[in-house]
């Protein structure tokens, strides 16, 4: 299956995120890359507005680490600042990945050797002002049936 | 409200809120059976006339044991519950206790949330002590009494001493203040110059210069003071909300010092301590209020109806301040921290050079979101580039923090008149802004509503503001225990 869709505005990043939250399961790892206002916190926006998360997801830069609770607990980290893959410890990173929910890492391809092998990458490309093109690579087994779920809703949504 | 002693009259009315408040009530009996007895204190709250809340302690050795509390449902979240159990912990001391103890039903959320608030600390569980609900009880035990009573009487009357340390972000602090207002020292290790270098706040490195500065920040505030810890009636310690490795480093501390000393711990919401820095200016300053908060990790208005109560009324929805800035900054290559730099060359630019977007101007809520708009900024220099031409940046730096002020008075403006507020708090490290401070204060004027702003070293994070929400704290007979934990995502209208 192909893996990669685009959007045409904000609004539609959203509606996107909102239709990965329905493929998502505890224990989902995934990395968001793209330079600054590529839209990586819109995506989420739509994730947690899907997953019921109550109040406003807000960028992660500050506290690194947003913790949003839903119908699954959504960690939200923003490794933007961090310089050293040796900070992660710091921040609890490996405890979430491993928790109950699922983890949106945005800046996520900074320290690809800290990902889990099996997390689903999504590449964000600005195309045009509010175009967007999203391409995902499943790092594992878990990861491509994620992106398989994800793409069938967008092409459903699409069509339908 | 008043309290004193249960007599026989008001066993009905106690049995009444007794039978609201738990599952497994005392007998009529056995509330009879401990009127008068020596080594039992029993009290009622009244007001108008009426039972609202009573409580029981026995006092056995150097223990005292709380064997009953409650207060009627409707005046539940009055801090009446505190002023209670602080009734009842003052006349156990008298009668030779040095600690209060207790059971509570591990499902209790609410009693076990009054306890917690007065510093108490859970030691122990007992599996199905409540035989008719099968519930576990926790064993609480309370930080030695004598200090925490000291601490609150010296509040009353204003005389208190707080040594408050601050580690929530990128700056350790230590402040000494009497009374809540009078400030006898504020001491900040900046460490900004560790994390210029990496073009925004690390973490890691934040816990371990905090770790290396936090000894010798709080000797020097004690020095500067002319105190020791032995003049000092309680030390305050933000709680949140901030980086988790380095609110711990605070934390840990405030602990260490409690334990070796008995000294009460006050939690204090960082938030919260940026706007009493308005109080510390302004002696006089009083509620209603309306406090913009803006900084690198917050931008948010916040309805203060009176000291100690706070609606958020509305943020970002999602780049905070300060953040935006400082990444705006970044993609001009202009170093860390943003805010001065652009504050700096706007002075030199067109604020009307270049019509970047003012997100959610006209929208009916207090939201903003400053996230499009460094879109804008990003696709604005992009094009630039793209045709070849030079960038004006102290017209960009100009442009974008002409958009950033307009959204932000906008929204002051129409906090204030939904709410009546009467003064306008602006607070956080952003508000050290000249353009957004003159804006706010002129379009205020023009509803003939001051404007507060705190001095430049009270806007950014410091220890002062801290040990100034604290004194409230104390008054109202809040603590932390022991086992308190930073919160990094503590909201504002949440009390620790």
């Amino acid at each position: 299956m192909d893996h990669v869709f685009t959007t045409g505005d904000a609004g539609e990043t959203d509606r996107a995120g909102a239709l990965l939250a329905a493929c998502l399961e505890p224990g989902d790892v995934v990395a968001l890359s793209g330079d600054l206002g590529a839209g990586k916190t819109h995506l989420v926006q739509g994730v947690a507005r899907a997953l019921d998360v109550d109040g406003a997801v807000t960028s992660p830069t500050f506290n690194i680490l947003l913790v949003h609770d839903g119908v699954l607990p959504l960690y939200h980290f923003d490794l933007y600042r961090l310089e050293d893959e040796a900070q992660l410890e710091d921040v609890g990173f490996f405890e979430m990945l491993e928790a109950d929910g699922a983890s949106f890492i945005e800046w996520g391809d900074r320290f690809p050797d800290a990902l889990p092998p099996d997390h689903l990458l999504v590449t964000i490309q600005r195309s045009g002002d509010t175009g967007r093109v999203f391409t995902l690579h499943p790092g594992g087994v878990r990861a491509r049936v994620l992106a398989d779920c994800w793409i069938a809703a967008i092409k459903a949504g699409a069509s339908g | 409200m008043r309290m004193r002693p249960l007599e026989y009259n008001d066993i009905p009315a106690v049995l009444a809120i007794e039978r609201a408040s738990f599952p497994d009530p005392w007998a009529e009996s056995s509330f009879a059976d401990e009127i008068g007895r020596t080594d039992r204190s029993w009290k009622v709250a009244v007001s108008e006339e009426r039972v609202v809340g009573y409580g029981g302690v026995m006092t056995v050795g150097d223990e005292g044991h709380l064997l009953d509390l409650a207060v009627t449902p409707d005046e539940r979240g009055t801090g009446l519950g505190r002023k209670l159990v602080w009734e009842l912990a003052a006349d156990a001391a008298r009668a030779g206790a040095s600690r209060l103890t207790l059971e509570v039903a591990a499902s209790n959320d609410i009693a076990l949330a009054l306890y917690r608030s007065c510093g108490f600390d859970v030691a122990g569980r007992r599996p199905g002590y409540y035989p008719s609900t099968g519930d576990d009880a926790l064993l609480l035990w309370s930080r030695p009494l004598k200090p925490h009573l000291a601490a609150m009487r010296a509040a009353a009357a204003g005389e208190d001493i707080i040594l408050a340390v601050e580690s929530s972000c990128d700056e350790t602090a230590a402040s000494v203040m009497r009374g809540g207002r009078e400030e006898l020292s504020n001491v900040i290790a900046s460490q900004v110059d560790f994390h210029s270098r990496f073009g925004g706040v690390v973490p890691e490195i934040a816990s371990r210069k905090h770790t290396e500065a936090i000894v010798g920040v709080v000797d020097e505030a004690l020095e500067a003071a002319g105190v020791t810890f032995e003049d000092c009636d309680a030390v305050a310690v933000t709680a949140g909300p901030g980086l988790v490795g380095a609110l711990v480093v605070g934390l840990a501390y405030a602990k260490g010092v409690a334990c070796s000393t008995g000294l009460p711990v006050v939690g204090v919401n960082h938030l919260e301590g940026h706007i009493y820095a308005a109080r510390l200016l302004d002696p006089d300053l009083q509620p209603p209020l309306v406090a913009l908060l803006v900084s690198g990790g917050h931008t948010m208005l916040v309805d203060v109806p009176r000291w100690g109560a706070y609606t958020v009324l509305g943020g970002t929805l999602d780049d905070a301040a300060g953040e935006a800035f400082d990444k705006v900054a970044k993609l001009l290559g202009l170093g860390y921290p943003g805010g001065p730099v652009i504050s700096r060359l706007a002075a030199e630019g067109d604020p009307g050079a270049i019509p970047f977007p003012r997100p959610m101007l006209r929208t009916d809520d207090l939201d903003v979101s400053l996230s499009g708009l460094k879109t804008a900024v990003i696709q604005y220099v992009e094009r630039e580039r793209r045709g070849g031409r030079d960038l004006r940046i102290p017209d960009i730096a100009a442009s974008f923090q002409a958009a950033v002020t307009e959204v932000q008075v906008t929204k002051t403006l129409k906090a204030v008149r939904g709410t009546g507020a009467r003064a306008v708090v602006l607070a956080g490290g952003v508000a050290a802004n000249p353009a957004l401070r003159e804006a706010l204060r002129s379009a205020l004027a023009a509803e003939d509503v001051p404007l507060s702003v705190p001095p430049l070293g009270l806007c950014t994070d410091n220890a002062a503001m801290i040990a100034a929400a604290a004194h409230d704290s104390l008054v109202a007979g809040r603590f932390l225990g022991l086992d308190a934990d930073a919160v990094p995502g503590l909201r504002l209208d949440r009390k620790m």
